[in-house]
């Protein structure tokens, strides 16, 4: 237990050390979108309105279904919320794999890899909420003080990010067949969580399974409070804390036991 | 004395031979293979080798240590271990304090990013804050040459900008251990004098310094001590002339069984005790060597090839040109020759190899190995490979 606490004594120490690396390297990948492609950020709003758009033709003109708010803002928010732990899963699994450059010659905390893609798609996902609240408008959805939430799940969202990308980066090093299978898991998972339909009404046993999912109670608690103006359901919230609090410390500790393997295995 | 700065105590590092399991179809075998032993540091399975066995050095503030060896010896993998990527299978690495490392001085630099972008992430990388990028920025950019280019994007910088962009970063941290890795063979001439002076003053200021080089002349230039890594053999540490002589030559084949040679020595004149010090450019020196033949050699002479460290000739010659008569050496017989020569050479190590050989039976000759080295000292009169002990004549014009 004691060598669990000394551990992240040192994890921490060392994040506090590097703090300007992690910012640097999330600066670097901000400016590279930028000066790599035309659309720039507007690439962080164009999948979840092209999403939208296709969803919205499915679920309001095929097979209309009942979501309380607009559909196409009641979609969008949980594309946007969704694409913000894909987008960053995806590109956090091959962070450590295409800096293997920097992982074989120099010495620092290699979290810093992943973490900074976890933070880079934060800032996408701010981007994309501009086209949110432009919906909301449009729609006339009228949020109130449980907006104060959204720092709070932000919070959540990122560390139940960090630690899925943390196992996975690390997996993708020493198994590059990792970052195919991440494609297939996140299709999976989408349809897995509320995002383009309510989950509930699935019910059964597939759907009690499916309410296990930590990604389903942040989408619904998201929607709670910024598109349906009340309080996250308390159960939902605490699940997710307690999910987003042990993986990330689990997550964490293995990748620091595994780190000192990254260079041998190359 | 002062703790050291690196403690580096009996290190031993395995490797694994080849791809290990690069896709999942391998795993599950490997899995399944893992659960049916045990595991032990010290044993080593089939696949798996020591990159280092045993190695153990000390270095304190100030001194540099020299590590050389041929391709596989294990020097990169010691750098690794030093700057914390690896972990030492068996034994100790220790580094105290603030470690800069000069190690593929480019490799966090983005090719789309502008050179003012990099050296901010790349100080990063090296662990400096900010504000300490900030302060001494004008200076990273003067020291590299770089000007006006500070701006444009590092994909449009000739190779040689990045690497003296990239010294110059890592040249302008504030380290209490500096680890190098072959790195000075960046820029051109001028840039490479500038980094061997400002390693000269790290070195002044008291950083201690391990030195990775092929470079045997920058070996002999900065190093205090040499460590000299061999795969399949132990580890030897030492003297920098005699570390660089056992690499320069161990090459050059051993010695062969037809001659054995019972006695080296190098001394100062015609005797006295065995030369351990750098002598001047000028000096007599006399190598002394004991031959005993184990098969007849008639009519033979003895070559000898002067190479300095860095693998340069500087002189190959033989008593039979140099109008000593052949002589018979008979097997059994223990033969005294004596050589002496003048160092008219300037700084440097050399080392000094020769073989036998018969006048009408030029080949094969007998290797004798290497015979010894010396140490010309430095010296402010004079630069370059050999002294030329110029005599100036000045004629005052008539009537001045």
């Amino acid at each position: 237990m004691s060598s669990i606490v000394s551990n992240f004594k040192e994890m921490l120490l060392e994040q506090a050390e590097y703090k300007e690396l992690l910012y640097q390297v999330t600066l670097r990948d901000l400016r590279l979108r930028y000066k790599q492609t035309i659309m720039g950020f507007g690439w962080a709003v164009f999948m979840p309105l092209l999403n939208t758009a296709l969803f919205s033709v499915i679920f309001v003109r095929v097979a209309p279904i009942d979501t309380g708010v607009a559909y196409p803002v009641w979609v969008y928010c949980g594309l946007a919320v969704w694409n913000f732990f894909s987008a960053g899963v995806k590109f956090a699994t091959n962070s450590l794999a295409s800096n293997m450059n920097l992982v074989t010659k120099v010495y620092f905390p290699r979290e810093i890899l992943p973490v900074s893609a976890v933070f880079v798609s934060a800032v996408d996902f701010l981007v994309s909420t501009t086209v949110l609240a432009a919906l909301m408008v449009w729609y006339g959805v009228k949020p109130g003080w449980p907006l104060l939430f959204v720092p709070f799940l932000l919070l959540l969202q990122m560390m139940f990010t960090a630690a899925v990308s943390l196992l996975l980066s690390m997996a993708n090093v020493f198994y590059r067949d990792v970052k195919y299978l991440v494609e297939a898991l996140m299709m999976v998972w989408m349809f897995a969580t509320s995002v383009v339909y309510p989950v509930e009404q699935i019910g059964g046993r597939l759907g009690a399974i499916m309410a296990l999912n930590p990604m389903t109670s942040l989408v619904d608690a998201f929607r709670d409070v910024v598109l349906f103006n009340r309080l996250p359901s308390a159960a939902g919230l605490l699940y997710v804390t307690i999910v987003a609090v042990v993986s990330l410390a689990g997550a964490w500790l293995i990748f620091h036991q595994a780190e000192f393997k990254f260079a041998e295995s190359v | 004395m002062a703790e050291p700065r690196i403690t580096f105590d009996h290190v031993w590092k395995k490797f694994r031979r080849g791809e290990p399991h690069d896709s999942l179809r391998d795993l599950l075998p490997a899995m399944a293979a893992a659960l049916f032993r045990k595991p032990h540091a010290d044993a080593l399975e089939s696949e798996e080798f020591w990159a280092l066995r045993d190695v153990s050095f000390d270095v304190h503030d100030g001194e540099t240590l020299g590590i050389i060896g041929r391709n596989g010896a294990g020097k990169s993998t010691t750098l690794k271990l030093l700057t914390r990527i690896l972990k030492p299978t068996l034994g100790r690495s220790e580094v105290r304090g603030r470690v800069g490392a000069l190690i593929e001085l480019a490799a966090g630099f983005h090719p789309d990013l502008t050179g003012r972008e990099n050296v901010f992430l790349q100080g990063a990388i090296m662990g400096m804050r900010r504000r300490e990028i900030e302060g001494r920025f004008d200076e990273i950019v003067e020291f590299a040459g770089i000007g006006d280019f500070i701006d444009t994007q590092v994909k449009r910088y000739s190779s040689g900008m990045q690497a003296r962009l990239g010294f110059s970063v890592a040249a302008h941290l504030d380290p209490d251990v500096l680890l190098i890795d072959e790195v000075l063979a960046v820029g051109d001439l001028s840039f490479q004098q500038k980094c061997y002076e400002r390693l000269r003053e790290f070195k002044r200021s008291g950083v201690a310094i391990a030195f990775v080089s092929h470079n045997m002349q920058a070996i002999s230039m900065l190093c205090d001590r040499v460590l000299y890594l061999r795969p399949g053999a132990p580890p030897q540490t030492g003297s920098v002339g005699d570390m660089v002589t056992a690499y320069v030559t161990t090459d050059s084949s051993s010695a062969d069984a037809r001659v054995a040679v019972t006695e080296r020595k190098m001394t100062r004149g015609d005797g006295g005790p065995d030369l351990m010090e750098p002598v001047p450019p000028g000096t007599w020196l006399t190598l002394h060597l004991a031959v005993r033949p184990q098969s007849d050699l008639r009519r033979a002479g003895l070559a000898l090839l002067f190479h300095r460290a860095d693998g340069m000739m500087v002189f190959n010659g033989s008593s039979m040109l140099d109008g000593v008569p052949p002589f018979d050496l008979m097997t059994g017989q223990e033969w005294h020759i004596q050589i002496t020569f003048r160092t008219n050479l300037l700084r440097g190590t050399y080392a000094i190899s020769g073989h036998l050989f018969e006048e009408n039976r030029r080949w094969p000759a007998v290797e004798l190995g290497v015979l010894g080295s010396f140490v010309v000292a430095e010296t402010t009169r004079a630069g370059g490979v050999a002294d030329l002990e110029p005599r100036y004549v000045i004629h005052e014009p008539a009537g001045a």
